[in-house]
């Protein structure tokens, strides 16, 4: 089953492309990762599907719903934690997480529930009262996630959910994420932290210059390469770039 | 001059070559002020040189250095990113001793305009209250005291709070400094014109005793000193002297302390959650449910926590009420002003979604419906006139009362609900329309490049508002010039908040559909900056 499905989808800005026709399936109740580096078009793909960002072309389907034409059945069904925008940091975490719940539709008494042991879990509970904008990384990162799950979506979609986060934030939002698709979810993460996406994801999507290198199951995109690193440098094609030559007076000679 | 203390001067002239050469706009921003200042300084020179031989002119140069010692000492919790050598914290990894780093540091800041214009004040004084010898014997030191003791006040204050300053809570202060010395300069222009008709004699109490307290006493020693006070002049030197060690010495000790203890000012403190939690759930109660109250909420919260929101609206509130009722009280007032405080208001409905920075897309990702658009524009709208209705009412009541012409009041009223009815039409459409950014930090309200935006959006709306009260306005001239039209003026009230009422709801209609169908691009246009 397909819980995502784009076709054909394309973003300029000024000359530049930064989303090349991508044609994507991404199955359901996966942990799925988009993997590409720094200005590959990740976040741009993201938010054009989440609805955030209008496409030149293209069409995006969630759950059988086009994003475009269908924005009442899609965003009842998604969650999302976008990178670089903000949220309304005068609100301490537990208003914050009020104020998206009820926007929802979700009842009050629900919503001081769920709140409360999303809290909990992501060990929010000491801040809850405290702004947002007094928030670190870490703890932003994990209130984004609670509004984002506060209405338990059947698609998450998170923008480099673990960029400048502490290991132990780490550990308890993979926590989170694992108990969520076990329970039939769809996960769609972006990250350029290999590691994380072998040890996390079921299926990756590896993106370089606006258009999609490789996609599949973690075996299939890793192939014959020992690491999903490696598989990644030769498909973006940075493999071999010699840095011995220069930088001598760092010690150490060329290896 | 030592090794440290050129180099930190050097560096003090380096930075702001180097930020003058950032822009052009920095640049004759600088010069321009620099002008003004110089020009404001010479002025006042002149005047205090002409003031030589007043009666009451010790009374105004020791108020007026005491103004300036204020001024020294508030300035760095407005500006603190003004200099940047200002902020010791940026040596700290450097090897340096507290005595010269202070030495240096208090050099440096005796670079730049604002001594400059301190010593052209010092230099005024002096001349207008000195007379005699002995006076122009201390008159040397009296200037070098006032400045030293001026800038070192500055200093101190600012290494004391420098963690409140690098802070978040110091970035919000900066925000609303532009405020207080708005508020400040019309109390100044106030006091004036009450100086001005009872004479300069009412300061001599206030002066006579500010001229112990530095640095005014540097100027008080001078004023002693021409009367021939001698015992008196010496002392207030002293203490003027005394007042600069002191602060000289307070300043080397939170640097010394600053730059040696460890920074705990992001550590997570216990906070107090009850007061909190009590509040927020008494504002609930008042509130309608579902969506309206939910966006009412946050509004009305953002109103008081958001830095840029809260001087905004502070602003509004605080012109909407100087401006009709001085104008009253000066007698030169119209009942008519009092529609100034819905108009000025009635701004705050602008450019809604620039308001909320990027965090719009929390919004964005909840409206799916043109019903959703406007539930979400009509909820702001609503908390918008929980506070502007009353006011509105309470700024045109009082005008009315204060000239004492109730038999307008009704038609005041309704023309001012007409007002803020249009304005929250217009700004609804426009947010819609031609939203634009507002940088978190800093003084500016637009984003580069987004300021022809803003002006259109605002000048478009104010002047379609106006267009859009005529039908009021029309029928408020009809039945004022028309014979017995007195009778009927009662009615405007209920006309003029029926029409305001319909032109509202009418303008959130037509916003609804807009804003939802422009939802990217309403987040690109609030996401710059």
């Amino acid at each position: 089953m397909t819980s995502v499905r784009v076709r054909n989808l394309w973003k300029r800005f000024g000359r530049q492309v930064a989303v090349a026709g991508i044609d994507l399936d991404l199955p359901a109740g996966k942990f799925i990762g988009l993997v590409g580096p720094n200005g590959a078009g990740k976040t741009t793909t993201l938010s054009m599907v989440t609805g955030l960002l209008r496409p030149d072309q293209g069409t995006v389907e969630v759950v059988g719903h086009d994003v475009w034409r269908d924005p009442v059945e899609v965003k009842a069904r998604i969650g999302v934690l976008p990178e670089g925008l903000r949220l309304f940091e005068r609100l301490s975490g537990r208003e914050l997480l009020r104020y998206t719940g009820l926007l929802r539709g979700l009842p009050g008494a629900e919503v001081e529930r769920r709140a409360t042991q999303l809290l909990g879990v992501l060990d929010l509970a000491g801040a809850q009262h405290k702004l947002v904008v007094d928030y670190s990384t870490g703890m932003r990162k994990k209130i984004g996630l609670a509004a984002a799950l506060l209405h338990n979506p059947e698609v998450l979609f998170l923008d480099e959910p673990f960029e400048g986060v502490d290991p132990v934030s780490a550990q308890i939002i993979r926590g989170v994420l694992e108990r969520y698709t076990a329970s039939g979810a769809t996960v769609v993460f972006s990250s350029h932290v290999m590691e994380l996406v072998e040890s996390l994801c079921d299926w990756v999507a590896v993106m370089a210059a606006g258009r999609i290198r490789a996609h599949g199951t973690l075996a299939e995109v890793r192939g014959s390469a020992p690491s999903l690193q490696r598989a990644f440098l030769e498909l973006v094609g940075a493999e071999g770039r010699d840095t011995g030559s220069d930088l001598d007076w760092l010690g150490g000679g060329a290896r | 001059m030592t090794g440290l203390t050129s180099t930190v001067v050097r560096l003090k002239l380096a930075l702001l070559r180097n930020g003058l050469r950032q822009s052009g706009g920095r640049r004759a921003a600088y010069v321009a002020s620099a002008v003004v200042t110089l020009l404001f300084a010479a002025l006042q020179l002149i005047g205090l040189i002409a003031l030589r031989g007043h009666e009451h002119a010790a009374s105004l140069v020791v108020l007026l250095v005491a103004v300036l010692g204020l001024g020294w000492a508030v300035m760095p919790l407005f500006f603190p990113s003004g200099d940047e050598t200002l902020d010791p914290t940026r040596l700290v990894m450097l090897p340096l001793r507290p005595r010269p780093l202070v030495r240096a540091l208090l050099a440096a800041s005796l670079v730049g305009v604002g001594p400059l214009f301190t010593v052209l004040m010092l230099v005024g004084s002096v001349i207008a209250v000195a007379h005699g010898a002995f006076a122009y014997v201390l008159s040397a030191p009296a200037v070098l005291l006032g400045l030293l003791v001026c800038v070192a006040f500055a200093r101190a204050v600012a290494t004391a709070n420098i963690r409140l300053l690098t802070s978040r809570r110091g970035r919000d202060l900066a925000v609303l400094s532009g405020l207080v010395i708005a508020v400040g300069a019309q109390i100044v222009n106030f006091g004036a014109q009450r100086l001005g008709s009872a004479g300069l004699g009412q300061l001599d109490p206030a002066a006579d005793v500010l001229a112990w307290v530095p640095p005014a006493s540097a100027v008080g020693a001078l004023d002693a000193a021409s009367e021939g006070a001698y015992g008196i002049a010496v002392g207030r030197l002293v203490v003027s002297a005394g007042a600069l060690a002191l602060l000289v010495a307070l300043w080397a000790r939170t640097l010394t302390r600053l730059m040696t203890a460890p920074d705990g000012s992001t550590l997570q403190a216990a906070e107090p959650a009850a007061r909190d939690r009590r509040t927020s759930a008494g504002l609930r109660r008042l509130l309608p449910g579902g969506r309206t109250g939910t966006v009412m909420e946050r509004s009305l919260r953002y109103v008081w926590r958001d830095p840029k929101t809260k001087a905004a609206w502070v602003t509004s509130l605080a012109i909407g009420l100087i401006v009709p009722v001085f104008n009253a009280l000066q007698g030169t007032g119209s009942i008519y002003f009092a529609c100034f405080a819905a108009g000025m208001l009635g701004i705050q409905m602008y450019n809604q979604f620039g308001q909320d920075t990027s965090a719009f897309w929390m919004v964005a990702l909840t409206i799916s419906s043109t019903r959703d658009a406007y539930v979400e524009l009509r909820a702001r709208a609503l908390a918008l006139l929980l506070i502007t209705l009353p006011y509105a009412t309470l700024v045109t009541v009082l005008t009315t009362a204060l000239l004492g012409d109730w038999a307008r009041l009704p038609e005041a009223l309704g023309l001012s609900f007409a007002l803020l009815g249009a304005m929250l039409a217009t700004g609804a459409w426009t947010s819609a329309r031609f939203p634009y950014s507002i940088p978190q930090e800093g003084h500016k309200n637009v984003a580069p490049g987004q300021a022809g935006l803003a002006w259109i959006s605002i000048l478009g709306g104010m002047v379609a508002a106006a267009l859009l009260c005529a039908p009021v306005i029309a029928v408020t001239v009809w039945l004022n010039v028309s014979a017995g039209g007195d009778r009927w003026s009662w009615a405007l009230l209920p006309l003029g908040a029926a029409y305001g009422a319909s032109v509202t709801l009418l303008g959130l209609r037509l916003a609804a559909p807009r804003t939802a169908a422009r939802l990217p691009e309403i987040l690109t246009a609030v996401s710059r900056g």
